[in-house]
């Protein structure tokens, strides 16, 4: 019998569902959000099914799905999963039904909302499993448009400006990686005569293309991915897209599609362009450097919540751009386990700027203090992910960062200094905006708010606890996890390292 | 001369929209001011001549000829480019007739002329299509421009329309007047108007850049420049803003595909076929063409608050991004595959062009069908409460227009740009130019967007009802604009059909 094509099932149900809300009449606002809570909640159980059929250890791709497309240009229909992929895509589902769940509160064209979300979701899962250049292209800019209507509709006060800042940024950096792609597919086409599986990612990666070529096409991939990650210099969009985006919107941006520009870059740019990015290393470790100091330095002075959760995950991705272009086994072990760590970590903490803001409509730190005393629950909940986020070691973000130091320091001890010295800036501006917030006084503006500033609904602590309790697990058994990545990274390291080892000494 | 079997076969889908066009006239005489009807009829008899001309083909696999059917003593021919151009001409004049009615009956303009004088444009644009003698090209272009000129004027008691029509017949006059002149000095230097012929006397000029006769220079340089006016690219863009304007909405839509489409037509059989040789001589002109084209376009689509301005310069900017497609067989060795991609990107181009931003004008037209409705960038504003299935559809062909994919406008640029990256050199610059231009634009059509669902619509503001003929024009255009890409036998039949009409060139 031949089996269901789990991949293109966990990739499209969430369409399936958009299509269903459709036709629910806008009014009925309740079969609008279960019926989206229900497509995410499926698509979750699907993407466990491949967590239970996933042989670890086993080499390459699995569970393919390939069928030609349009033949005439070599476009395929292709997917494919591996273990990074894999927590990749588990992480997208994951949060997508945590942010509907944590979205039943929005009372404002629900049913575009949530179909919006759901599109992101499709978006966001192809990108994790295509296996053809072309595929992975059209389902990177797929997730552009509802996170453009996700920001500008239901965003704060100068959304506007937020979304259209955010969009154009991307696509720069998209299009110009469009032009790459097909210099890529035109080289490969031009080599051998023939279209035939020019944009597929396996030949692609076994060609071999020429420095020149690398070169230049690495400088379209490297805008796009850095743009998206997004990394010193190119980070600007971030705060302005963070700040006015709905708190789901925020939860999605920083958990999943900062981790598809990590992802590009792991599984595109370097693979396809080995000879260039060794080529281009020290300029982008330079930078992520300069991104982890400069990110946690802003982080320090933010006057607003959200601002400083926007410019930690400046910081916090610097270490896996970091992780990514020492070229090392336990970097690339760090960096993907960090975009793990990340995606749950400052996930949870947007969720829970959002809570404060909206009971107190405000996300200014000054006017806030004394928390502990007025809404206890909520006040320990900010503590184990400020604690998390910061890397105390048993949660999961120790273990990335830690993996990429280590990473770091057997490629260059300056390097691994700096990183730590800014982990250090971490703890520092985390530790005083949580002092700030939940300790001393209850001020006078918290107080003015009266009855109305509740403790943690039920609800809200259920959209929170698997974040809870998967950054409890995986920074207690890192081991969960790294096992799943252990064959990509050897593969990749393999196929990159050659070159590197001469490259970088 | 015998008008005989072939001949009729050959010239049938021209003769057959000028039969429709008599017929329209015919039937409004009888039964005076009936507009559904004659829509209808209009519809119809479109969709069966475009039925017609499949089965005649020649097409891929297809239609009754299996080659090139050359008749009036070589001055026409019906090959694949023919009946590529014949069909999307064609399509072109079904959404128009379609998008009229509901935009002109509310301001008291007649449908029957509107019809058959668009009908009639658009034999001029198919005969373009076959031409392939420098005269009947001449006059297949003035049948095309002449009515044009009526209809941008059609709406006569308006002011602005009437300045645009005037601004429109000048200049379109003078550019006609230009490119005769072009046209009598590359007679006088081939000695004939036949097409084959010319391109065979020139083959012999040919020897590199600069080395052309004064007089045959002098003739390319007044081509040039009189069909980039007619494709409105920039400098030779100035008419396009004031007559997009002024024109009654679905003219302007019209007038923003059916003469742009058919002038690259022109380009194709006169440029390509007739003075391939030289395209040494003028590849450098179309670069910078290109270059200046969309950049200019865009730039200053960028500050426009009417939306019809706005699309004008857009139209502008995708004339640029065709021309890329022109540059890409120009640049390319002579022979080589590349040339062959460069047509065929300026083909598929057009087609996706066509129903996105046909689609684009018919949600304006719907949403000024009240009179009275500026197309000013406000009345967006809301619309994606006031009228979601349309706000849809706006954002639709608005996301094609910016190149997202999988719609038809994504597949477009794909095109040109995979057929300069073939060329490379000069034309990876342009690529790369294409590739920035593209985001550019994409702030002008999401200042859209942000209208339609990011701003509370105005008080007062009534409900938007869109008429029964505009529906189906947009249900076509949409399903146009999802399918070319994303349902690979549309995909693959229109690719097939613009490569072997790019080999008819070749």
């Amino acid at each position: 019998m031949e089996q269901l094509p789990l991949l293109s099932v966990v990739t499209f149900l969430p369409l399936l569902g958009a299509l269903i809300i459709a036709f629910i009449p806008r009014d009925n606002l309740p079969a609008i959000r279960w019926a989206a809570l229900i497509t995410a909640l499926a698509t979750f159980g699907v993407s466990l099914m491949l967590l239970a059929v996933f042989e670890s250890g086993a080499a390459g791709f699995q569970l393919m799905e390939q069928a030609d497309w349009i033949p005439d240009f070599g476009i395929q229909y292709k997917l494919g999963f591996d273990g990074i992929s894999l927590a990749m895509v588990v992480l997208s589902t994951t949060l997508t039904w945590i942010c509907i769940l944590a979205s039943f509160g929005i009372t404002d064209r629900v049913k575009e909302y949530m179909i919006s979300f759901l599109i992101l979701e499709v978006g966001m899962i192809g990108v994790f499993l295509a296996l053809d250049l072309f595929l992975f292209y059209i389902f990177w800019e797929i997730v552009l448009v509802p996170m453009y209507l996700i920001i500008g509709i239901w965003g704060g006060a100068n959304r506007i400006y937020a979304t259209i800042k955010f969009v154009l940024y991307t696509l720069v950096g998209s299009l110009l990686m469009l032009v790459a792609i097909l210099a890529v597919a035109y080289t490969y086409q031009a080599a051998t005569g023939s279209w035939q599986g020019a944009f597929d990612y396996e030949q692609l990666i076994a060609f071999g293309f020429d420095p020149t070529l690398q070169f230049f096409a690495f400088i379209g991939f490297f805008l796009a991915f850095a743009i998206k990650v997004p990394m010193f210099p190119f980070h600007t969009w971030l705060p302005d897209a963070h700040v006015e985006a709905p708190t789901a919107g925020s939860v999605i941006l920083a958990g999943v599609m900062l981790k598809l520009g990590a992802y590009g870059l792991i599984r595109f740019a370097v693979p396809l362009l080995p000879d260039a990015a060794v080529e281009w290393a020290p300029l982008i470790i330079v930078l992520s450097l300069i991104g982890i100091v400069y990110g946690a330095i802003v982080a320090l002075v933010q006057p607003d919540l959200k601002k400083l959760v926007a410019y930690s995950s400046v910081s916090h991705m610097g270490f896996v751009t970091l992780g990514i272009f020492i070229f090392q086994e336990q970097g690339l072990h760090g960096a993907v386990m960090q975009m793990v760590a990340h995606g749950l970590i400052t996930g949870a903490l947007f969720l829970l700027v959002g809570v404060i803001y909206e009971r107190t409509h405000d996300r200014t730190i000054a006017r806030m203090g004394g928390l502990a005393a007025v809404t206890p629950v909520y006040a320990m909940l900010l503590g184990y992910f400020v604690l998390a986020s910061l890397a105390l070691p048993g949660l999961a973000g120790f273990v990335g960062e830690f993996l990429v130091l280590v990473g770091t320091f057997a490629f260059s001890p300056v390097a691994a200094a700096i990183a730590a010295i800014a982990m250090m800036l971490g703890a520092a501006y985390l530790l005083w905006m949580y002092q700030r917030l939940i300790f001393g006084e209850v001020s006078d503006f918290l107080r003015g708010l009266g009855h109305h500033l509740t403790d943690m609904r039920p609800v809200e602590v259920l959209t929170l606890a698997p974040l809870v309790v998967l950054t409890l697990v995986f920074g207690l058994f890192p081991g969960l996890l790294l096992e799943l990545f252990q064959g990509p990274v050897t593969e990749w390291l393999a196929h990159v390292t050659p070159e590197a080892a001469v490259g970088l000494r | 001369m015998t008008l005989d079997q072939n001949t009729l076969v050959a010239i049938g889908p021209p003769a057959l929209v000028v039969v429709l066009a008599l017929l329209l006239v015919i039937v409004d005489m009888a039964w005076p001011a009936r507009d559904r009807l004659l829509t209808w009829v209009a519809a119809v008899g479109l969709l069966l001549i475009m039925a017609a001309t499949v089965i005649i083909g020649p097409l891929p696999g297809i239609g009754l000829l299996d080659g090139p059917q050359v008749v009036f003593d070589g001055a026409y021919v019906r090959d694949s480019l023919t009946t590529f151009l014949d069909l999307l001409m064609m399509s072109i004049a079904l959404l128009t007739v379609l998008f009229g009615p509901d935009y002109l009956r509310p301001r008291g303009l007649p449908a029957a002329e509107f019809a058959a004088m668009l009908l009639f444009a658009i034999t001029g644009a198919m005969l373009i299509g076959g031409a392939r003698d420098l005269l009947l090209l001449f006059l297949a272009l003035e049948l095309l421009v002449l009515p044009g000129y009526l209809l941008a004027g059609y709406a006569k008691r308006d002011g602005l329309s009437t300045e645009g029509a005037i601004k429109y017949f000048l200049l379109g006059s003078f550019s006609s007047a230009i490119f005769l002149f072009g046209l009598v000095l590359t007679f006088g230097y081939a000695g004939t108007t036949r097409i084959p012929d010319v391109a065979a006397v020139l083959a012999g000029a040919a020897g590199g850049a600069g080395s052309l006769a004064p007089g045959l220079l002098m003739g390319l340089a007044l081509l040039t420049t009189g069909a980039a006016f007619k494709i409105a690219a920039v400098p030779f863009h100035y008419w396009t803003p004031d007559a997009y304007q002024g024109s009654p909405t679905p003219v302007t839509g019209y007038l923003s595909v059916g003469p742009k489409v058919a002038a690259f037509a022109l380009i194709l059989r006169l440029f390509v076929e007739a003075l391939g040789d030289l395209k040494a001589d003028w590849t450098p002109f179309v670069v910078v063409l290109a270059a200046l084209t969309m950049t200019i376009g865009n730039l200053v689509a960028l500050s426009q608050d009417n939306i019809k301005r706005m699309l004008a310069y857009s139209s502008i900017a995708h004339t640029g991004y065709i021309l890329v497609g022109l540059a890409a067989f120009g640049g390319a060795a002579v022979g080589s595959a590349a040339e062959q991609a460069g047509l065929e990107a300026l083909l598929f181009y057009s087609a996706a062009y066509v129903f996105m931003n046909l689609g684009a004008f018919a949600c304006v037209a719907a949403l000024q069908r009240r009179p009275g409705v500026t197309s000013q960038l406000s009345t967006f504003a809301g619309l994606g409460r006031r009228a979601p299935l349309l706000g849809v559809l706006m954002f639709l062909f608005l996301l094609s227009l910016t190149g997202i994919p999988p719609l038809a406008g994504f597949w477009a640029k794909w095109y040109v740009i995979q057929a300069a990256l073939q060329v490379g050199g000069w034309l990876t610059i342009l690529a790369v130019l294409t590739m920035l231009n593209a985001a550019i634009a994409a702030f002008y059509y999401l200042r859209v967007g942000v209208y339609m669902y990011m701003r509370d619509a105005p008080a007062g503001a009534r409900d938007v009802n869109v008429g029964g003929p505009t529906r189906t024009g947009l249900g076509l255009a949409a399903a146009m604009t999802i399918f070319i890409g994303l349902l690979p036998p549309v995909t693959t039949a229109v690719i097939l059909m613009a490569r072997e009409a790019a080999q008819a060139l070749l």
